[in-house]
């Protein structure tokens, strides 16, 4: 009894917050759902998708009961097994990327409506209504303010204190209910995302409900190195907005130079097209060694936690703008600003300054005072040449480095005045810096690399933010019906085998029609490889959310339109109801909607979050090999896994036998295998046959291309019926299918999890009204 | 426990069970011999590698035809399999393989019974190292073996780290010149 009038005063608590009374749609099973809400979802994705788990340690060691060794069945002292060791820390680590993301989101609508005020309109401009996909979808509100995100994110935080409660020794002790934690969890970040990128599009003005973007510089060339330059590395927009303002408002636009590392570069040139982008989170520390930074402005996230150190060796200045990078500086936050240029100028100190408008003034001043004192020289290759006769190709840079590159090999071939094989592991090096640490003869690896650095320069194309309602309605019917083979979202940091990877996989999608949306990191190693003509894929393809369409959406949290895409093709074009709706939008993503992640290169916790809350939704995705690490992946045991979706339009359960999906998340471990799983996971069993053989004609010809002739050995499941076999390779599919003793399988109409498992929800909820 | 230290310091061991770490190539050639059900997984190393010249795709497939062991192709090795007109019993990228390995009611490649011996060629150090540690936690009802010249903590049996590549071709011919 006590238990149920909880319940009820809950209830009234969420339609109170959700404003329940306005009726743009009915409230559906799970509006504010909590840690336990839509666990049955999970757990039956888990049964097709059963966590694997590749343990990067044997033991556990958080609590002092241990260090408690789990290997061969021993549980730790308070219980847990390796696979509950396992998921705890995969839910711990999507915890910290749901809290970054989430917290940035917190920072700047705080900041934006000191601005603008909390009652600041949301628009999203004319071609979008739904403004909050998965706001609208997961809290149930349909925010009209900046003060309605807001509620978002206090959702989201008081979420995040139970699962992280979950982790404390001696609580949670199943690895799927931890499993299922982190698939929450992951699912919030894409509120926090999305709550964060809506209140930077509403407060700073940045581009929506548009698709051609400006093409704005990139790469390191691009800089002016006569001019003082400011370099803003991180995620959180705030500073850099106000470095543009000041700069617009003293008429110094052209004789400062603003370039951006990592999201922040994204963000920065969102809001001035005059700002460039350095480059991704891999050149993060060969750019500070180069010191053609004056200034360099930290803000949170994927910044390197010795900036103070290596922003002395450059003789640059550092300004760390947030709390959560402090970096032991003293906050000069209160201290008058010709103070504060005077020791950074003077003394070359370093300070923190919580004020983004006094950071700003403070490091557009300090830059103009000391770039004229400062040296800014590319080593030449004469130079590199004489410092890399120093290499005795020990091995020692090889052992440290995580992309296992034999970088000693590289430097006693530049001693030889050979510069190719520099040149290309300067492309795979993902510029950590562990090399040169190591080196026992002091080599200084990252000047010498600098001869293997691309003088090239780019052009990407800003951030679009949100894709627009009415290309959803142009292309929904496409995407659900397979004639678009899929969307392929190439997403996240910028831990490659090869930065190059990323231009080809966009290359080869975008010329077979895909719709190919970038991200982040990603988004700009896209753009770092041009053809033969000087172009790169965003001089080469159209930015438009259609068929053969390169989209950038902008930095990290901007992932949170490339999932919201997906929803509104549920609701845009298939006509379902959003609000508290999630397990009907994410049981539609899964069995109908081709899309598919790629984070080839993540490495974050960030990374492991979003893609996890992809996941939940029902799009898989693949990583990188380094990705291994995360420890846990979603695999199916192909055919020999729970395929059975119900038809709910004949409410028959259908046992198709189709994997597919086949996998939600699983590691690719080279660039050629991953190009033919794309394709694969695009599959769905919605398709009609004409949309199913385009796919297989995709999945066959990349097969054949980048695995040799035959035909792939899975290629039986993902017929149907005969009709969906492509019309190219019709002769040599049929004489394998009839070489194996295929047979034709049974048709669903509206194939669905629901009425499948234990859920509240009815089976007609999926049927278009 | 070893005290061995990996090549690539990224696969360091944070635990308590690491591999017996093997110089002699009589002792592979007993364990591959013993082996009732071996399983040969070969990574996209191997397409590139060479050793003096010889391709290490050739070593590879010169011990799976001394030794009857089927194969698995990994990433994109089959292309590469189809161009010297060998075609693979079984192609999985490496995570996938691994995942059927883990599970003992698995068919194996052969459809005769889950393998009782895995060797592994050619994976990048880090992934392998990976996948071996989900069979090394969760496969007891089989060992990993590994031929790259690295040693590899979370296999069963692992050859040592080698410096000379010369010494590395010496292990391999024996071993296939004894299977």
């Amino acid at each position: 009894m006590a238990e149920l009038k909880e319940i009820e005063r809950k209830l009234k608590e969420v339609e109170k917050l959700i404003r329940a009374e306005n009726n743009w749609e009915p409230v559906g099973h799970t509006p504010m759902p909590e840690v336990a809400s839509l666990r049955n979802w999970d757990m039956r994705l888990l049964k097709t998708y059963e966590p694997f788990y590749a343990p990067f340690c044997d033991l556990c060691c958080l609590c002092t009961y241990g260090k408690c060794d789990l290997t061969e069945g021993r549980r730790g002292a308070c219980g847990i097994d390796i696979k509950a060791q396992q998921a705890r820390m995969v839910l711990l680590a999507c915890l910290i990327g749901c809290s970054c993301h989430t917290a940035h989101g917190a920072h700047i609508l705080d900041y934006l409506i000191a601005k603008h005020g909390a009652d600041k309109k949301i628009d999203m401009g004319r071609m979008i209504e739904v403004e909050a996909p998965n706001i609208r979808t997961v809290v149930g509100l349909k925010p009209e303010n900046l003060g309605d995100l807001k509620i978002a994110i206090e959702y989201v935080y008081k979420e995040i204190t139970h699962l992280l409660d979950s982790i404390h020794t001696g609580q949670e002790g199943s690895y799927l209910d931890f499993e299922s934690k982190a698939l929450h969890v992951g699912m919030l970040d894409h509120v926090g995302m999305e709550a964060a990128d809506i209140a930077q599009i509403v407060g700073f003005g940045y581009p929506t409900s548009v698709a051609e973007t400006p093409m704005v510089d990139m790469g390191w060339a691009t800089i002016d190195r006569t001019k003082p330059m400011i370099l803003v590395v991180g995620h959180n927009p705030a500073t850099s907005a106000e470095i543009t303002d000041y700069l617009r408002a003293n008429d110094l636009y052209d004789k400062v130079e603003v370039g951006g590392i990592c999201c922040t570069a994204l963000e920065t040139t969102r809001y001035s097209d005059r700002a460039k982008v350095v480059g991704p989170l891999s050149r993060q520390l060969f750019f500070l060694r180069t010191g053609i930074a004056d200034v360099i402005m930290t803000d949170e996230q994927c910044i390197r936690a010795d900036m103070p150190e290596e922003a002395s060796k450059a003789g640059s200045v550092l300004i760390a703008t947030l709390d959560k990078a402090m970096y032991g500086l003293e906050d000069a936050t209160e201290m008058p600003t010709d103070e504060i240029v005077k020791q950074m100028t003077e003394e070359k100190k370093h300070f923190a300054i919580l004020d983004p408008g006094k950071a700003a003034e403070v490091a557009v001043k300090t830059a103009m005072k000391i770039a004229s004192q400062r040296k800014k020289e590319w080593v030449t290759e004469e130079e590199a040449k004489e410092l890399a006769k120093k290499c005795n190709n020990c091995g020692m840079c090889e052992r440290v480095c995580p992309n296992l590159i034999s970088i000693g090999e590289g430097i006693t071939e530049v001693a030889k005045g050979n510069f190719d094989l520099l040149k290309k592991q300067f492309n795979q090096c993902i510029g950590c810096g562990k090399c040169e640490q190591d080196c026992p003869f002091e080599v200084p690896i990252f000047k010498i690399m600098q001869t293997g650095a691309s003088m090239e320069s780019w052009k990407i194309r800003a951030g679009r933010g949100p894709i627009m309602d009415t290309e959803i309605r142009n292309v929904g019917a496409s995407i659900t019906l397979g004639t678009i083979p899929g969307v392929v979202a190439l997403v996240g940091c910028s831990n490659y085998p090869d930065i190059e990877d990323i231009a080809e996989m966009v290359e080869e999608f975008a010329k077979r029609k895909y719709i190919v949306v970038l991200s982040g990191c990603a988004a700009m190693a896209a753009g770092m490889k041009n053809d033969a003509d000087g172009k790169n894929i965003y001089e080469k393809y159209p930015p438009d959310f259609d068929g053969g369409g390169v989209v950038n959406v902008g930095s990290c949290v901007a992932n949170a339109h490339i999932t919201g895409a997906a929803i509104k093709v549920v609701n845009i074009f298939a006509k379902l109801p959003l609000r508290g709706n999630y397990e009907v939008v994410a049981d539609h993503t899964l069995n109908r909607l081709g899309a598919v992640g790629v984070a080839w290169g993540a490495y974050s916790q960030k990374a492991a979050s979003i893609a996890t809350g992809c996941n939940r939704l029902g799009i898989p995705v693949i990583l990188g090999p380094h990705s291994s690490k995360y420890r846990r992946l979603f695999l199916s045991k192909k055919e020999a896994d729970d395929w059975q979706v119900m038809d709910a339009r004949s409410k028959q359960t259908i046992n198709t036998g189709e994997p597919s999906p086949e996998h939600l998340v699983n590691v690719c471990e080279t660039k050629e295998k991953c190009m033919v799983m794309i394709p694969k996971l695009c599959i769905r069993k919605n398709d009609t046959p004409q949309g199913r053989a385009i796919k297989l004609n995709h999945y066959i010809s990349l097969y054949k291309k980048y695995m040799g002739n035959g035909l792939p050995d899975d290629l039986h499941l993902f017929v149907r019926r005969d009709a969906d076999v492509p019309i190219v390779y019709k002769k040599e599919v049929r004489k394998y299918l009839k070489e194996i003793g295929w047979t034709a399988k049974e048709s669903v109409g509206l194939p669905t999890l629901i009425g499948t498992y234990k859920s509240k929800v009815p089976v007609d909820s999926v049927i278009q009204s | 426990m070893s005290a061995t230290l990996p090549f690539h310091r990224v696969n360091v061991l944070t635990g308590t069970k690491s591999a017996r770490e093997i110089e002699d190539a009589a002792e592979y050639v007993k364990l591959i011999k013993k082996a009732k059900r071996p399983l040969l997984v070969l990574g996209p190393l191997l397409i590139e590698g060479a050793i003096d010249g010889k391709s290490l795709m050739e070593y590879a497939l010169e011990i799976a035809k001394r030794a009857d062991i089927p194969i698995c192709a990994t990433a994109h090795v089959s292309g590469k399999l189809s161009e010297l007109g060998v075609k693979p019993d079984s192609e999985y990228d490496i995570m996938e393989i691994i995942n059927a390995l883990q599970h003992p009611d698995w068919m194996g490649v052969k459809k005769e019974g889950n393998h009782d011996l895995v060797i592994f060629f050619g994976i990048r150090s880090d992934l392998g190292e990976q996948g071996l540690s989900t069979l090394k936690h969760f496969a007891p009802h089989l060992k990993t073996m590994t031929l790259c010249k690295y040693y590899f903590p979370n296999a069963n049996f692992s050859l040592p780290n080698i410096r000379k590549d010369e010494k590395w071709k010496e292990f391999l011919e024996t071993l296939i010149s004894n299977l």
